[in-house]
């Protein structure tokens, strides 16, 4: 039997089930998480020693000693109604994430499929918890509803391949009670065909594309993996990051490699990396010297794993007084203070993005490493037609009214 | 006559409107849609049933498993003295998975964790969330 606090029974129920136990024996104790109080724990299972004790020795039921689980039966038209309809019932199912969707019709699924050259029914990848089938076709289902356009569907594929890959431990962050949020930071020449913001304003909402891609992951994850909130993901306080969380590195203005060069792909070639912060922090140099920036970057305390966001015209500064990217990377390494319960940086524990517009700003966006995790890059994989979809998705801008 | 056919050709257009106004009409968000379900499909999962339960707990060997997280131990050393008190010829085992955010069926522990789940008669698991 399993003892778990009281708000843990439901997803201890899940995560029987989705082991092929659903008759697990549960009890829910007033023990405080991760207590550290002696009496706290004393009490939690002085109310629940008799029920253990009952666990242990009640002889099984039937249901108990041979469970038969429902097969579930998924119809692939899921509802007919008008706009409002549609909206309402979908977030009663919990398919939807509080903000109103894009009914994804068969025209508008067949309409984003255009964004790949991969069959419908091509299984891009299972998605923990549940292992729910990303085929191709319910990745550009839950992209539609998510306002995408289908020439954001190569990023989004590539997002599932990459947070799929065991090394990202998305087993752990999905359902935490960190609330860590999937980052994407996008390299390479689909930023601008896409308009993927690299500049001012990067992780605000505003940018179709970032937007719109960030919110189909959040999806396919719920939809797909079958993450739910309080049942699956137990997030303690919950992360708004989890809405929309993609950047774009500002390469164009960056005087070194850009990171996907670093990971060892051309700087042609289109890329997606992947990692879960749950915090996220801004801070300005006292000093905007190459050594005062350095200093400032380190004194933001990256940990592992940590994406440390450096503006065009710091990197700039620190290209003007002969720093590489490596030297900046040396210095946080030397000088990045380590505290509580991090070890001491690694050089493969942080990654550095030339991203933003103008000011003085730097961001850190923080993660957690150190249990075999780390960032995972994938390949954006573009369809022969790309060009053409391109051209017709392309104008998709906003021109703001000047006053 | 010349008044009354202006009249009845406008009362004949504005039936023929009536007629051929569709009943949802009401704009765009009025229209019936068809629209997929999201949620995705999933490999059917054996289920097994619970291992039988003891008979009593005198004199049998309770395992305790206790996971990474830091209130799951000190979970469990209450559980054991909880035990013994009221069942004195019980013993307990503990097993501390100390990996993080592991099934440790699944790590380099798999064949400690089997000989040790053989050892016990049933098994109390603290979570320490």
């Amino acid at each position: 039997m399993l003892l778990a606090n009281r708000g843990f029974v439901e997803d201890a129920h899940s995560a029987a089930s989705g082991k092929g136990m659903p008759g697990v024996r549960i009890l829910g104790t007033t023990i405080a998480c991760e207590s550290t109080v002696a009496e706290d724990i004393a009490s939690g299972i002085d109310a629940v020693f008799d029920a253990i004790v009952d666990a242990l020795v009640r002889p099984l039921s039937a249901v108990e000693a041979a469970p038969r689980m429902q097969a579930e039966s998924q119809p692939r038209i899921a509802f007919r109604g008008t706009r409002r309809e549609v909206n309402q019932f979908f977030y009663r199912k919990g398919w939807a994430d509080g903000l109103p969707i894009v009914p994804p019709s068969a025209d508008a699924v067949a309409e984003m499929m255009q964004g790949t050259d991969l069959p419908p029914d091509h299984v891009v990848a299972r998605i923990i918890p549940r292992m729910g089938k990303a085929t191709v076709e319910k990745i550009a289902v839950n992209a539609v509803m998510a306002g995408a356009l289908p020439t954001h569907l190569p990023v989004i594929l590539a997002a599932v391949e990459a947070v799929s890959d065991p090394k990202t431990r998305f087993d752990t962050f999905e359902v935490s009670t960190g609330s860590w949020a999937p980052l994407l930071v996008v390299n390479g020449p689909i930023r601008k065909d896409i308009h993927i913001n690299c500049g001012s304003g990067v992780l605000s909402p505003g940018d179709i594309a970032n937007a719109a891609i960030g919110r189909a992951l959040g999806l396919i994850v719920k939809n797909i993996g079958g993450v739910r909130k309080g049942i699956e993901d137990m997030g303690t306080l919950g992360n708004a990051m989890k809405y929309a969380l993609v950047m774009g590195e500002n390469e164009e203005e960056s005087p070194w490699d850009p990171l996907h060069v670093d990971f060892g792909y051309r700087r042609e070639d289109n890329t997606v990396t992947v990692m879960f912060p749950n915090r996220y922090a801004q801070t300005i140099p006292a000093e905007t010297s190459a050594e005062g920036i350095a200093e400032a970057l380190a004194g933001m305390r990256p940990g592992s794993l940590s994406c440390m966001m450096v503006i065009p015209d710091h990197a700039r500064i620190f290209s003007q007084e002969g720093w590489s990217k490596k030297r900046v990377r040396d210095y946080i390494l030397a000088h990045a203070a380590s505290g509580g319960r991090q070890r001491r940086l690694q050089d493969e524990d942080f990654i550095l993005v030339i991203t933003g517009g103008p000011g003085v700003w730097m961001g850190l966006l923080g993660s957690a490493g150190g249990f075999g995790n780390s960032f995972v890059t994938r390949e954006i994989r573009l369809p022969a037609g790309w060009e053409a979809l391109q051209k017709k998705y392309g104008t998709m801008v906003p021109v703001y009214v000047r006053y | 006559m010349r008044r009354t056919i202006p009249f009845l050709a406008v009362t004949a257009l504005a039936v023929a409107a009536a007629f051929s106004v569709p009943p949802h009409a009401g704009g765009a968000d009025a229209d019936q849609l068809e629209v997929l379900s999201p949620w995705a499909d999933v490999d059917p999962v054996p289920v097994r049933g619970l291992s039988p339960r003891v008979d009593t707990l005198r004199g049998k060997t309770i395992g305790l498993f206790a996971n990474f997280k830091r209130a799951a131990v000190p979970i469990q050393d209450e559980v054991a003295r909880r035990l013994k008190e009221r069942f004195p010829d019980c013993e307990t085992s503990l097993f501390h998975s100390t990996l993080p955010n592991v099934t440790e069926t699944e790590t380099e522990n798999r064949e400690r964790f089997e000989a040790w789940a053989r050892e016990v008669d049933a098994v109390v698991a603290a979570v320490g969330d």
